[in-house]
């Protein structure tokens, strides 16, 4: 294990969308396709690397999110990438992805950021019904969404398709048939999200005035099942809560998050945690570009106690779920002291399986994984 | 050499929560000089946190004060202060019985209220002088002519000699101890200094040092140090160890003669071997008083409730922490219990439902316990067939009905005193609570005292809430107890999950038993958090099933995303939960909240 808590993975976040999304609580802001400060942003990027003790450390994989990082120029992205290679000790045969709209990627897009080092994408389908894409206020339709995948899945090495659920009206053997779509394109991996209704959005102010109604619970758990049972059939394995993937190709980069690892964390609204020391940076793109170097809003010191907290919280969000192992040398702590009591009433009632490695929550429990992750708090 | 009973005057303050006792006791202790301005501290007599917060006092507490009057003659001033809630009326009377005045404080912005009436009046009852004394003159909506006609009209009580003062702008202080010097009476020894003791235990509290330490006021002989001394209630004996006054730190004195009043400390292991109101003597037969003081009584607790550690594992430091307690309070009682829902407890009895509420709260503040306690419950006496009678302080151990022949439960008569255009909302809650209607008196044209007896078991059912909301906070309330009355009481259980779960059962009247058996199966399917199995909550009466109510499972309970920039938020909201969890008890595979206990209070809400 030694230097494990070295393995660094990068985030780098890119502030703006075409249009901001009414559910989406990331950091982004609008702008017209021809005003984006390319060359600008990387050089921010550059410059708030230079003052990140991240020498020495090994880099585990590169995330580039957003907002909507393919609207960036390939050249400029691959420029902010080779900065990042060179920063850390050099990285061998990383994971390097990309997120994506359908209206910002096609075939020659795609090559071109194969050019710059990338070799995973991850595109913002949502979903292949016209209907619920207008409901989530998406700028493409369905055909759109399926034409972008088969263009880029014989391109990129890896491809994954995010996609939504719990929208009103919309059924388990709904998403079953959306699914299907998306799996006929080819992509190795399908985020599936539940809606989820943040505060500081347009949605969340509309639900605060009633307007806004989700599907009901039922549905929604219904579908989480279903999703499960039809990726499975496809072979894939329901590798995190909202996560699918065929075997060998689960996201490197956030199964390190999961683990509880350090990661650092780029550009506007980003969020970082290394060595205990967790920092977001301001969201404004402004204020980013006028000091990346002094951009942080927010630090916080996680104490052993916190990290074994999140640990718990992230890693029982997984099949594989929380390593005492890793843990301990994170942390010092034995995951297990403390909460003896509540993992004993939990696996009692076949909510956690715990043996001498880890403790997992086995799937047809995770519906109600926060509770029993707060009991365990 | 004792001091000069002529020139001794002993004197409480009587006034309502808030109508200045505390800052005019304050004043005093500046304008005679006790306290230099170093000293000077808010609410000096009150030193219990929770006091001081709550504006009350629990502990009665004395200070030697020395004043040079106009006269030029210099007297002891012994301020007595007394706790002022009805729940403890009999320390009241005691603390009064050690006095010959009192002065009565009305906010003159106020007016009367019904807890100061109480003590008036047993202040009354004690032969007091009573200087009526109208504070907050001050104050823009201070109107001392009502105020004293309430007074004359309410407590009978000639307001001529009446003192206006605002403690607050130290006006009028040196006028009450004028008042306090010419009007009160100096003590009566019928022996004086020669004859055998006889000191009245005022109150008492422990101290890690020197054990109980008593508060006494000497009426005949002389307590001196190492005095060989008998409690005449319990017939122990001690040796005077230590003697002292508090003026107002506490400072040794040799001895105290009649009419003096101060503390001594006698290795008393415990506040339980020094029962107030008893009465102090030596052991020497020469110096043995024969005939204790009048009006001893052994207090009993008039309310029990369950406390329960929320974690098992917190049980011996509950048990700790009330022993602890009780080395102060000797009128908190309890005693293991054990319930099927919440474990190993204790049952614990108390004077009142404030004296509940401070030990509750005391125990998770300074002890810092998660505790989980039941809904608070009168004694009731169940006749059995076979003639005999068992106290049941707990509703779900009330015997199998079969064995019963009848129930008894306590009345309390209720006074409650309220504007004139309340009177009816008045009467409508205490018809709707079993009442019976004693008297409705007009004090003043626009000031009634309505009273009623009432079963304590009502009274406790959010009773005082409900007034307070009928007569928009105007109504003030004393009650004391007025004897046992059979009804026809049956008991609810609740059921979760098919088991009967003990500590919800609830003991009340068979004609709203229906309806509070379905209104508690209501309330507690909102109390009960969702959980992932559907929850059946059901309401029994004899075996027989009066309600269902059902907590649907919750489908869903998982975060869709979670990744590095939520971690944090993520976090803390588990926190949250996790602490909104501490107070839940797990009954079988269900939690169920604190307030799930306590939902018999007000099922109507």
């Amino acid at each position: 294990m030694m230097g494990q808590g070295l393995d660094t993975s990068a985030y780098v976040h890119f502030p703006w969308c075409l249009k901001k999304c009414p559910y989406c609580d990331f950091a982004s802001a609008a702008i017209r396709r021809g005003e984006v400060p390319h060359e600008d942003y990387t050089d921010a990027i550059v410059r708030e690397l230079e003052g990140r003790p991240v020498a020495g450390r090994r880099l585990e994989s590169v995330f580039f999110g957003g907002g909507t990082p393919s609207l960036w120029d390939p050249k400029a992205l691959g420029r902010a990438l080779a900065a990042l290679r060179g920063a850390f000790d050099a990285g061998g045969d990383l994971e390097i992805t990309v997120e994506c709209n359908p209206t910002s990627i096609d075939a020659e897009k795609a090559a071109a950021l194969r050019e710059a080092g990338v070799n995973r994408l991850s595109i913002g389908v949502q979903s292949v019904n016209d209907g619920r894409l207008r409901f989530l206020g998406r700028l493409h339709d369905a055909a759109g969404a399926l034409r972008a995948l088969e263009a880029v899945v014989p391109v990129m090495e890896r491809v994954s398709a995010d996609l939504m659920f719990g929208m009103p009206g919309q059924t388990a053997d709904d998403f079953e048939a959306e699914i299907d779509a998306v799996l006929a394109t080819g992509v190795e991996h399908v985020s599936a999200y539940a809606l989820t209704i943040e505060p500081d959005t347009q949605f969340g102010a509309l639900h605060r005035k009633g307007r806004l109604t989700l599907a009901p619970e039922g549905d929604f758990a219904d579908t989480f099942e279903r999703a499960r049972e039809v990726f499975r059939a496809a072979g894939m394995i329901h590798y995190e809560v909202s996560n699918h993937a065929l075997p060998g190709r689960t996201s490197q980069h956030n199964q390190h998050y999961w683990r509880g690892g350090d990661y650092l964390g780029l550009g506007a609204g980003a969020v970082g945690t290394l060595n205990g020391r967790r920092y977001k940076n301001d969201p404004r793109p402004e204020r980013y570009l006028a000091a990346p170097a002094a951009a942080e809003v927010f630090e916080e010191t996680l104490e052993p106690d916190d990290r074994v907290r999140e640990a718990l919280m992230l890693g029982l969000r997984t099949d594989e779920g929380v390593r005492f192992d890793t843990v301990q040398a994170r942390t010092g702590l034995d995951a297990r002291a403390g909460r003896e009591r509540a993992i004993a009433r939990r696996v009692a009632s076949g909510d956690l399986v715990v043996d001498d490695e880890r403790m997992r929550i086995p799937h047809e429990r995770w519906l109600h994984l926060d509770g029993i992750v707060a009991d365990l708090f | 050499m004792p001091f000069p009973i002529e020139r001794i005057r002993n004197f409480s303050i009587i006034a309502h929560i808030d109508h200045g006792k505390s800052t005019l006791a304050d004043r005093i202790l500046e304008f005679t000089g006790a306290l230099s301005d170093r000293e000077r501290q808010d609410q000096f007599l009150d030193k219990m946190e929770l006091e001081r917060e709550r504006g009350i006092t629990i502990k009665a507490q004395s200070v030697r004060l020395s004043y040079t009057a106009k006269d030029g003659i210099e007297y002891q001033l012994n301020l007595i202060d007394t706790p002022g809630h009805v729940d403890f009326s009999y320390e009241v009377s005691r603390s009064l019985a050690a006095c010959e005045g009192a002065l009565l404080v009305v906010d003159a912005s106020q007016g009367v209220e019904a807890q100061t009436l109480a003590n008036v009046y047993l202040a009354i009852e004690n032969d007091l002088e009573i200087i009526p004394v109208f504070n907050k003159i001050d104050l823009p909506g201070a109107d001392v002519d009502r105020s004293a006609r309430e007074v004359e009209e309410i407590v009978g009580l000639d307001c001529s000699g009446a003192i206006e003062a605002s403690a607050k702008e130290g006006i009028g202080i040196e006028a009450i101890l004028e008042a306090v010097v010419r009007r009160v009476p100096p003590p009566k020894s019928t022996t004086g200094n020669a004859g055998p003791l006889r000191a009245l235990v005022v109150d008492s509290w422990y101290d890690s040092y020197r054990g109980a330490v008593v508060l006494v006021r000497v009426i005949d002989g002389v307590l001196a140090e190492g005095d060989k001394i008998r409690m005449m209630a319990t017939k122990a004996d001690y040796e005077a160890t230590e003697i002292g006054v508090f003026a107002p730190f506490p400072r040794a004195v040799g001895s105290l003669g009649p009419g003096e009043v101060g503390f001594f400390a006698a290795s008393i292991k415990s506040v339980g071997d020094t029962k107030i109101g008893d009465t102090i003597t030596h052991t020497q037969v020469k110096l043995r008083a024969t005939e204790q003081l009048p009006g001893f009584k052994e207090v009993k607790p008039m309310v029990f409730c369950g406390i329960f550690p929320t974690d098992s594992s917190e049980y011996p430091a509950l048990r700790d922490a009330l022993d602890k307690l009780h080395l102060n309070d000797s009128a908190l009682t309890f005693e293991p219990e054990t319930s099927d829902a919440l474990g190993f407890g204790f049952r614990c009895g108390f004077l009142g439902m404030l004296h509940m509420e401070i030990v509750q709260e005391r125990l998770e503040r300074e002890y810092d316990l998660d505790l989980v306690t039941t809904a608070p419950s009168v004694v009731y006496h169940c006749y059995l067939t076979d003639g005999s009678m068992v106290e049941v302080e707990n509703p779900s151990r009330l015997p199998d009905p079969v064995k019963i022949d009848h129930v008894r439960e306590p009345y309390f008569t209720v006074a409650i005193h309220v504007p004139a255009q309340y009177v009816g909302a008045v009467i409508k809650l205490c018809e709707e609570r079993r009442g019976e209607q004693k008297g409705i008196q007009y004090a003043s044209t626009e000031r009634v005292i309505v009273t009623y007896e009432l079963p304590f078991a009502e009274v406790l059912y959010d009773f005082f809430d409900r007034l307070k909301t009928a007569t928009r906070g105007y109504a003030s309330m004393d009650y004391e107890l007025a004897g046992y009355r059979q009804n026809k009481l049956v008991k609810i259980d609740m059921m979760i999950n098919g088991e009967r779960v003990d500590a919800l059962s609830a003991i009340v009247h068979h004609s709203n038993a229906q309806t509070l058996g379905r209104g508690l199966a209501t309330k507690l399917r909102k109390i009960v958090p969702r959980q992932q199995y559907e929850v059946a909550i059901q309401a029994a009466i004899g075996g027989k099933i009066i309600a269902r109510e059902t907590v649907k499972a919750l489908r869903k309970d998982v975060t869709a995303k979670c990744y590095g920039g939520d971690i944090t938020r993520k976090r803390k909201l588990l926190e949250k939960q996790k602490r909104g969890k501490r107070r839940m008890k797990s009954v079988g595979s269900v939690e169920i909240p604190q307030a799930a206990f306590h939902a018999i209070l007000n099922v109507d809400d």
